[in-house]
């Protein structure tokens, strides 16, 4: 696999969002359409005690993802009432038509007291072709389990073989790293099927094996079939210092598999890393496949996790 | 109407010199019947931190069967501690029903969070005992039953049964929480049901079981059935959703009845347990359990201050006639 890279292509910062979002073009996934490629996005609010809440919006390009048709200036998707899993964030959203539906699947955000937050994955519903999405009920379709205790998140649902697949991600364990700073995550990649996309089996088990270490944390899988082969992309990082330290922060790996069952991790062929200088330089993170026209694309977010927008690149044939 | 006899507060966990982690509490009552003795778990805590909240442990003490009234044994530590960092139940255990099957314990209780916008969340774990129910391991880290779209928040009260073969759960799920007026938000919360043939997956029934009696704000908890002459029996209490600390607004004991576990007929006012003229439950009632021993019929629950100052017991008149309800 071998990705050129057309750039970033989004800047939030140079468009006006709905609920004063001015920052942060998270984890861009697609809607492909006839006439345009819709890429959804989770951008940020601060709230009224200075902390951020995650919204959806979304962005127009035109076939050739090259020009901006237009910008999402209204409330995609209500997070969710007092109390909720998805009271203080939606992010990411991925989505999926499924016949004159879009299904969004989205991981919900709520603040907790010794650790920062948990999360959850939500089901939301649109019947006007992803203009807007009604959620399935105020509750998660997917929550903790015995052996998911908490930070459920990043689904990507696809249909092969007549069942719908979600790969997503779970929390592992809340880990004090240094006593000067609050405890740090990990969270691994799992795979569960639904006959219905709503009613999900799982067996908590993680499918990825590490690279770095035991505490590796492992987020955002997108898959794609090319030439009857199953590839996934994803990010990695160290689960501590991965903010400022270049060297553990996220980068993009690479599994592939025959069967949707079994993968083989191989990152020296995920085709991209970060580059010298510029906007992915220091980090790449929450990668999105998809195909459009004669291509096959690759989304990404660079540094800073997206603050400032996401890029593009081609898969070369 | 059920006629019970109230035999009086049997467990008052302020007088007992214990360790700091019961310092005050006996809540939710679940009794074990062993050969010699009718071991009963319960839910109690130490003092609250400095800003006010508290912890929840699960305790036992063990009774002389042959005289509920004289306690031979309270248990020296927790049978459960609190879960680790971020997990659900990392601030409390409560509350709690046990059930013995195959050689084991089990311990359904529902486990405390703390968040932000609201005071808490919970959910429900699973804890198993392999030595007769003296301690007890999780079965894993997160919990049994969790949240849904149609049961955000506030899993708890968990009532655990097997009855031909199936397990069944009933239980209560958060419906909303009420902003109040400067306050923390409050919740509302009502009585569902789960089945499961091996009792850790679990079938949701996915509907409210009991119509309200207070508006819809009422909360209903603690649904205790039992079986008895062809019919499905709960005991469970409900109050309102504000000024529910006193005797006004607090906890009291209702009752309701079926033929096949999902259609309940509510029917509070034979329920036939009330809060006393004065003493240890004269404001409130609530967590009834009922259980059969030795041809009688006890219900324990607990008091005023929702069981701060302990639990109770109660005998059913011998002569009840239970089909007549």
């Amino acid at each position: 696999m071998k990705w050129l890279k057309l750039g970033k292509i989004f800047d939030p910062t140079a468009h006006t969002l709905a609920h004063n979002c001015h920052e942060f073009a998270q984890s861009p996934q697609t809607l492909v359409k006839s006439d345009r490629v819709r890429v959804y996005f989770s951008t940020r609010e601060k709230d009224s005690v200075g902390k951020y809440l995650s919204h959806v919006a979304f962005v127009d390009f035109d076939t050739s993802m090259r020009n901006i048709i237009a910008v999402s200036n209204h409330t995609v998707i209500e997070l969710g009432q007092l109390g909720c899993f998805d009271e203080h964030g939606i992010f990411p959203i991925n989505v999926l038509r499924d016949g004159d539906r879009v299904l969004a699947y989205t991981a919900g955000w709520n603040r907790k007291v010794s650790v920062s937050v948990d999360a959850s994955i939500g089901l939301a519903i649109s019947h006007d072709d992803g203009f807007t999405f009604q959620k399935h009920g105020n509750g998660p379709i997917m929550a903790a389990s015995l052996k998911e205790p908490f930070l459920i998140g990043d689904a990507f649902v696809a249909f092969y073989g007549r069942l719908y697949h979600m790969w997503y991600i779970y929390g592992t364990k809340w880990k004090k790293f240094a006593q000067s700073d609050p405890p740090d995550r990990v969270y691994k990649i799992a795979h569960a099927t639904s006959e219905d996309g709503i009613n999900w089996h799982r067996d908590g088990r993680q499918i990825i094996a590490d690279r770095l270490n035991a505490d590796e944390c492992q987020a955002l899988p997108t898959v794609i079939e090319l030439g009857g082969v199953y590839h996934m992309y994803f990010c990695y990082r160290q689960a501590h210092g991965f903010r400022t330290r270049r060297d553990d922060a996220y980068r993009i790996g690479y599994a592939y598999s025959d069967d949707l069952i079994s993968w083989k991790r191989d990152d020296s062929n995920a085709g991209i890393d970060v580059s010298e200088d510029g906007w992915d330089s220091q980090m790449q993170c929450y990668p999105h496949v998809f195909k459009s026209g004669q291509n096959t694309y690759l989304l990404y977010n660079g540094n800073e996790f997206g603050r400032f927008g996401f890029g593009l690149a081609v898969l070369e044939k | 109407m059920f006629r019970w006899e109230k035999l009086g507060r049997i467990f008052d966990p302020r007088e007992h010199k214990g360790g700091s982690w019961m310092r005050e509490f006996a809540q939710s009552p679940s009794a074990l019947i062993y050969e010699t003795h009718v071991r009963v778990y319960f839910c109690s805590r130490p003092a609250p931190a400095s800003d006010g909240q508290y912890l929840s442990y699960l305790s036992y003490i063990d009774l002389n069967r042959k005289n509920l009234l004289e306690i031979l044994n309270v248990c020296t530590e927790p049978i459960l501690g609190l879960g680790a960092y971020g997990t659900f139940d990392e601030f409390g255990t409560n509350p709690i029903s046990v059930i013995r099957d195959q050689g084991e314990v089990r311990a359904y209780y529902a486990g405390w969070t703390r968040c932000e916008s609201v005071p808490f969340n919970a959910a429900l774990g699973l804890a198993i005992s392999r030595d007769d129910g003296a301690s007890f391991a999780r079965l894993g880290e997160g919990p049994v039953l969790s949240y849904s779209p149609d049961e955000p928040f506030l899993l708890g009260s968990p009532r655990i049964r097997k009855y031909g073969g199936n397990w069944h759960l009933w239980y209560v799920s958060g419906k909303q929480w009420l902003r109040t007026d400067g306050g923390k938000p409050e919740p509302v919360y009502r009585i569902r049901m789960a089945s499961s043939e091996d009792g850790i997956n679990w079938v949701k029934f996915g509907r409210d079981l009991l119509e309200s009696r207070l508006g819809e704000h009422e909360c209903q908890a603690c649904p205790d059935v039992i079986f008895h002459g062809n019919k499905y029996h709960m005991f469970f209490c409900y109050r309102h959703s504000h000024h529910y600390k006193g005797k006004e607004g607090g906890y009291r004991i209702g009752y309701a009845s079926s033929v096949d576990m999902l259609n309940w007929s509510r029917c509070d006012e034979i329920a036939g347990m009330s809060v006393s003229e004065t003493g240890w439950d004269s404001e409130m009632v609530s967590y009834p359990h009922v259980f059969m021993l030795d041809g009688e019929t006890y219900m324990l629950y607990q008091g005023n201050e929702m069981g701060r100052c302990g639990f109770g017991l109660a005998k059913l008149d011998s002569s009840q006639n239970w089909s007549e309800n």
